[in-house]
């Protein structure tokens, strides 16, 4: 009987951490827009205290390099959400990029189907994303592509379409990357637990994933305790010029802007 | 809205394949996300963050079986929170839902006493569960 008492308890307890957890998601999304509008990266002082001597000189040490970051709300996509508005944001003018990026964009549904994806579900997400793509295309302004990105109902398909492409380049060198996998999962398991559901958060595997199946190099810039200064680390680490700048404090991901000399 | 979309297609898909085992699925006209239908033996509801967050199922009809509460609360894998995927057709969480009740796993229980009879007395949770059903159950369809 003791299961019984054991189920039962587990059942009232996950049902209080829901909706625990549903109330904190909704102070975050009363409280943060899922992607800001530009900020002076000085902004970021006001974050830790004054006498916070390491993060106030990593701040420091990071406005040598950039002067601006644009936040992105902590709901455990900010990985995606993040990439994937810095990186449209800079196919705006980038003629060249944007028409590799876009015939890839256009071949990968059918890519998805053929690695077992089913094709009727993910149909709108692909939908949504070259919606959004072809927007780019037509000289739309930064500002309509934060809309974009800050609308809901149209983000959260951008971001459910990069973790199906994070999903696939998983499945798709299984052999690679299940040497990363941690706690004895299987790549299957691994890409049903931690990258097609929403709000799992992200990792250095995902990032090799998503940036490997795109073909874009990002730069991830570390902000921690640790050191003195911020230090980064290229995906992927072959040399190529990151087009997307992205910091990482703990947990979370945000843009960066890199200083126009 | 896309999900308004694709939830008129899976209805429609749903409906044409003439499955017996999910069926009379009424839709309300001004809400496409609330679904009722019967199985052999019953019925779901989506919230509106639908496809981001998983859809609801709560049994109407009073069963008896180890992962179904007496509120017709059901614990399945699929559709909780952790694991749901929004690229999960309809049609696959209403064959985990059946797949669940043909064969319960009380490994997992919502109700231990329940899981306790099927392991261990197969016989009285069989008989017990038939009288439970002969008592709550919903007609069932004549085919």
């Amino acid at each position: 009987m003791a299961a019984t008492a054991h189920s039962d308890v587990s059942g009232n307890y996950d049902e209080a951490i829901m909706a625990q957890v549903d109330n904190i998601q909704k102070e975050i999304a009363e409280n943060q827009p899922l992607v800001s509008e530009k900020l002076e990266i000085t902004c970021l002082q006001k974050n830790y205290s004054m006498d916070d001597f390491i993060y106030q000189a990593k701040i420091k040490d990071l406005g040598l390099n950039y002067s601006h970051v644009r936040k992105t709300r902590g709901d455990g996509n900010c990985f995606y959400r993040a990439f994937g508005f810095a990186y449209l944001e800079i196919l705006i003018g980038n003629q060249l990029e944007y028409d590799r990026f876009k015939s890839l964009a256009l071949h990968s549904k059918d890519e998805l189907v053929s690695l077992g994806f089913p094709s009727f579900t993910i149909e709108d997400f692909h939908q949504v994303f070259m919606e959004t793509i072809d927007a780019v295309g037509k000289s739309q302004s930064v500002e309509e592509l934060l809309k974009t990105f800050q609308d809901e109902g149209l983000s959260n398909y951008i971001v459910v379409y990069l973790r199906l492409l994070t999903s696939a380049q998983l499945q798709k060198k299984s052999e690679f990357f299940e040497n990363f996998i941690e706690g004895g999962r299987t790549v299957q398991e691994f890409r049903s637990q931690e990258v097609e559901p929403m709000a799992k958060e992200s990792d250095q595997i995902h990032i090799i994933a998503l940036t490997d199946a795109l073909g874009v190099c990002v730069r991830v810039v570390y902000m921690d305790r640790g050191g003195n200064s911020v230090n980064h680390h290229d995906f992927p680490e072959d040399g190529s010029r990151p087009l997307v700048n992205l910091l990482y404090r703990p947990g979370h991901y945000d843009i960066l802007y890199q200083k126009q000399l | 809205m896309a999900a308004t979309r694709r939830l008129g297609k899976e209805l429609q898909d749903i409906r044409k394949s003439g499955q017996k085992i999910f069926r009379d699925i009424q839709v309300d006209e001004s809400n496409i996300l609330n679904w009722q239908g019967l199985i052999v033996p019953d019925q779901p509801p989506y919230n509106k963050e639908y496809p981001f967050k998983p859809p609801k199922i709560t049994f109407k009809t009073k069963i008896y079986h180890p992962n179904i509460d007496e509120k017709g609360q059901v614990c399945l894998p699929i559709i909780s929170p952790e694991n749901w995927k929004p690229a999960t057709k309809t049609d696959q969480v209403i064959q985990a839902l059946v797949a669940l009740v043909h064969s319960p796993e009380p490994e997992h229980p919502l109700r231990g006493d329940l899981a306790e009879e099927y392991t261990k007395d197969r016989k009285k949770f069989m008989k017990n569960a038939e009288e439970f059903t002969k008592k709550h159950g919903d007609k069932r369809p004549s085919d």
